[in-house]
């Protein structure tokens, strides 16, 4: 086996280039969009958090005189930088990679895939409008009802609705996509590409689409229960209507923390890729970290109510259990990839700088999550500062180091050109101070007892310096974007060429040409391994 | 392949296990010298705070030793094992090691294993709430204010603390409790979630509407004069950051004279009525029922004020000048409740009256 005659007659008219853009089915270039798309909402919400920073950056209300207007800020950085960012970033990584990774010629189902993506502009315009409809969502990216119910003191504009309705197209987006991969991963592998010979980053695509297409209704019901108590007098979520307010909690987190999975198992599926290229040694461990991401996958649907352990209604053992057992497989994966660095030989090329930044921030972030575990200190810790230190090492340190990895890494193949290794170097040194000197404070702030989502604290509280710290930090992470957009528009026009291989990569991607042709190959090597293009490289024996 | 293990210089070995050393020595020095107290909860002032803490403690040896291991292998590898030009051949292609997976699978169960069942040891002392507390206190929180009504021992309501706050300057306002007694604090809300959160308590709960939920905490007798910051935790609304409260620990003795003159100042009845203007004005859905009032310039009037919203939501009423100063700063009440406020002459000018706790009961007071 060794060809695929998959490649249809060429069309006999052409079409203006931002046509076939617009109009595509081919995964690549969907992928391409998602992460373009992305990216454009990653730059919107980095903006709202520097606008967070700045007023909270001194004690007193300088900067923003209405307090209503700082509590749509942080709520709608954080939904775009999880809905809008993080999520479809790595689902567009997964569109452009799975594909290729797997000898396929595309996704199972084209059309749908682009149905998948043109719903996510539609829906980041809905949720950014509703700045312009008297305001947008203020009640935080959860949404706990009552306050997001409709009334006076709680959610009364339309915004709330416009967010409702923009997280249901996201989710069905994200639904839609979910089942592509699973039909594309099932169905469309190369002969040869057993499942255990899949690499790492499409299992965790894998595992991910089972977490979306199992929880991500279960959100959209509660969404629209949402949507009738505020529009239609349901009364759902109204406690004083017979309805509970814990009960949104409940089922907002049952998807809400498998999303957490969903935002970080596929950037472990980068660094997963990443680490072996650039220590030219395999993965340590490769079938036990195929086990620790579906131990995390299953796990994680067991652990939600970790995020309620204060509203005095959960059953608080076997959560806290739970939770602390979902560390277990994740400390696996960290051991497998320090090991696979271990006794190999390093290239710190921008992508393997970028995951090893993963790996040192990251395990900041799944240490602390045994402080939640543990729920007596989680009394302590909850809804501080502390927290928002925790989900941005994991999110951040993790998955943003992560993405950035993988841009770096896949750049050469969705564009021909590489990008530049100084600018890159210069963007990690920048964001990775910045990021420590934001977020580690947050820490200190949260156990000196600072709640998050205040607009203001008093002079006397102790906090002015550690806030003054992550502005500053906050600062330098734009500042490090700016070299990277630079890079990307400087490299598309002059970068080195960068050739079917300029890693030395072992998953099938790297034995196409740079960019790939539609439908991808036109020869596929052997798949005996793993890595079948590094056995073509070094002969079998090398193995 | 059967590659020859190649021996590596010695230096670079040297200078990654040198490096590794001194940073591990770092960052325990900066443990031992105190420097690193910041990353530890503040010191407790209760009994439950206290278990919080050593519970703390134990967890945070545990994630430091393992950050210490973690990271110095990731800056063992990044430092020792760079590719060098004379690496043309394949370092050893080690595939794993089952003997490796089992330990750093069975060890790290061991310990979250171990953190459970202490935490949960833990929990069952902290959460613990006994039938008859020494001291019973029923917090409401409403949009955006905090009252502590006292209750005896059969749970019938004594007095009610309706300023949260403790104002060093007059040393009224806050939630007093006796030290060495046990308290118990149940929690409700009138409208959104809240959460009951005093730092220094290392400890805080939710306070959702619907349903009560319930805590007790000892104040540690050492601690009696002292007052802690506490603060609405959950995201409740446009004034979430102005829901602040004290938490007064006091001597037992000390604390029966608090509440007496609380007791005092709850059953006191309402001023009468002055004879002159009086306004009425009502306060209901978190709204006044006028935005215009006039009286006369440079003699008292009075308002009637009534708050017809629903109990645990608290309204005053305030006036500020055209140039932003206080000149009448009233006590709030509860809703359901009436009040008299007299207020002193005014010189002609337009004022503002507003409520202190909801930003947007607002409106124009002209005096002429």
């Amino acid at each position: 086996m060794a060809t695929h005659a998959l490649r249809p007659a060429a069309p006999t008219y052409s079409r203006g280039r931002l046509y076939e853009w617009l109009t595509t089915t081919d995964h690549k270039k969907i992928g391409i969009m998602y992460v373009i798309n992305s990216f454009v909402f990653f730059l919107i919400g980095g903006i709202l958090a520097l606008v967070v920073r700045t007023e909270l950056a001194q004690p007193g209300l300088q900067f923003l005189s209405d307090e209503s207007v700082y509590n749509q800020i942080f709520t709608m950085h954080a939904t775009l930088m999880i809905f809008m960012f993080v999520i479809p970033m790595l689902a567009g990584l997964g569109n452009y990679a799975v594909p290729l990774m797997i000898g396929a010629p595309d996704m199972a189902f084209p059309r749908i895939n682009a149905l998948s993506l043109w719903m996510l502009p539609l829906a980041g315009i809905l949720l950014v409008a509703s700045f312009f409809t008297g305001g947008s969502a203020a009640a935080g990216w959860t949404s706990y009802p009552p306050l997001s119910l409709d009334g006076p003191l709680k959610s009364p504009g339309t915004g709330q609705d416009l967010w409702i309705v923009g997280l249901i197209l996201i989710g069905t987006s994200s639904i839609l996509g979910g089942i592509n991969f699973l039909v594309t991963i099932f169905k469309m592998r190369a002969p040869g590409m057993t499942l255990f010979r899949m690499p790492i980053m499409v299992w965790t695509v894998l595992v991910t689409s089972v977490l979306v297409v199992m929880a991500t209704p279960v959100i959209t019901s509660a969404l629209v229960m949402l949507f009738i108590d505020r529009n239609y007098g349901g009364r759902f979520f109204d406690p004083f209507g017979g309805g509970s307010a814990v009960l949104y909690q409940n089922i907002f987190w049952f998807y809400s923390h498998p999303a957490v999975y969903v935002m970080i198992l596929p950037a472990m599926g980068v660094i997963s890729e990443v680490l072996p290229v650039f220590s030219r040694k395999p993965l340590f461990g490769f079938k036990a970290f195929i086990f620790a991401t579906a131990g995390i996958g299953a796990l994680g649907f067991s652990v939600w109510a970790h995020h309620m352990f204060t509203t005095g209604s959960v059953f608080l053992p076997f959560f806290s259990l739970m939770t602390f057992l979902i560390a277990v497989p994740t400390g696996v994966k960290m051991f497998n990839w320090v090991f696979t660095l271990f006794r190999g030989q390093l290239t710190f090329s921008t992508p393997l700088i970028f995951a090893i930044g993963f790996l040192t921030m990251f395990l900041i972030g799944g240490i602390n999550g045994a402080f939640s575990a543990s729920v007596p200190v989680d009394f302590a810790l909850h809804d501080t500062y502390w927290v928002v230190a925790h989900i941005h090492y994991v999110l951040f340190g993790g998955s943003v180091f992560g993405i950035f990895a993988g841009l770096y890494y896949w750049f050469p193949k969705m564009s021909g050109r590489m990008l530049d290794e100084g600018l890159g170097k210069i963007q990690f040194v920048l964001m990775f101070i910045g990021f420590n000197l934001t977020f580690f404070p947050m820490q200190m702030l949260g156990l000196a007892g600072m709640p998050r989502r205040i607009a203001d604290y008093a002079a006397d509280a102790g906090w002015n310096d550690w806030n003054m710290a992550a502005t500053i930090g906050g600062f330098l992470i734009a500042a490090s974007i700016l070299p990277f957009i630079w890079n990307v528009f400087v490299s598309l026009r002059n970068g080195k060429i960068a050739g079917d291989d300029p890693w030395e990569g072992n998953t099938l991607e790297w034995a196409t040409s740079s960019p790939p042709p539609p439908y991808n190959f036109d020869h596929l090597p052997e798949i005996r391994s793993e890595r079948p293009v590094f056995d073509a490289r070094h002969g079998r024996g090398a193995h | 392949m059967s590659p020859n293990p190649r021996k590596r210089p010695a230096p670079e070995a040297l200078i990654a296990g040198l490096v590794v050393v001194i940073l591990a020595a770092l960052v325990i020095a900066v443990f031992l010298t105190g420097w690193g107290s910041s990353l530890y909860p503040p010191d407790a002032v209760t009994q439950q705070g206290r278990d919080v803490r050593g519970l703390y403690d134990i967890v945070f040896a545990f994630g430091l030793a393992i950050f210490i291991l973690v990271e110095g292998l990731i800056v063992w590898s990044v430092l020792r094992y760079r590719r060098r030009p004379t690496d043309s051949d394949l370092p050893t292609q080690t595939h794993g090691n089952n003997i490796a997976e089992v330990i750093w699978t069975v060890i790290p169960t061991a310990i979250v294993l171990f953190l459970f069942v202490i935490s949960w040891q833990t929990l069952n002392k902290v959460d613990a709430v006994s039938a008859r507390p020494d001291i019973r206190i029923h917090a409401i929180a409403g949009q955006f204010q905090w009252q502590f009504e006292y209750l005896d021992q059969d749970g019938k309501k004594v007095a009610t603390q309706l300023t949260p706050a403790y104002d060093t300057a007059t040393g009224a306002g806050g939630m007093a409790v006796p030290v060495g007694r046990s308290v118990q604090v149940t929690l409700d809300s009138p409208d959104v979630i809240h959460a009951f959160y005093v730092p220094r308590f290392l400890f805080k709960r939710d306070v959702v509407p619907g349903q009560t939920n319930t805590f007790e905490f000892t104040v540690d007798a050492s601690e009696a004069g002292q007052v802690f910051r506490g603060q609405c935790a959950e995201l409740c609304g446009t004034g979430h950051r102005l829901m602040l409260f004290s938490v007064i620990a006091l001597s037992p003795t000390a604390y029966d004279a608090w509440l007496n003159a609380l007791i005092e100042k709850s059953n006191a009845t309402p001023a009468p009525l002055p004879s002159g203007t009086v306004l009425n004005v009502t306060a209901e859905g978190i709204k006044f029922d006028t935005t215009t009032l006039d009286v006369p310039a440079d003699s008292p009037f009075a308002i009637a004020f009534t708050n017809k919203d629903p109990a645990g939501v608290t309204h005053d009423i305030d006036i500020r000048d055209s140039n932003g100063t206080v000149v009448a700063n009233e006590d709030t009440i509860n809703g359901g409740t009436t009040t008299n406020y007299t207020i002193n002459p005014l010189p002609a000018g337009t004022y503002t009256f507003f409520c202190s706790i909801h930003s947007n009961m607002t409106g124009t007071l002209t005096v002429k």
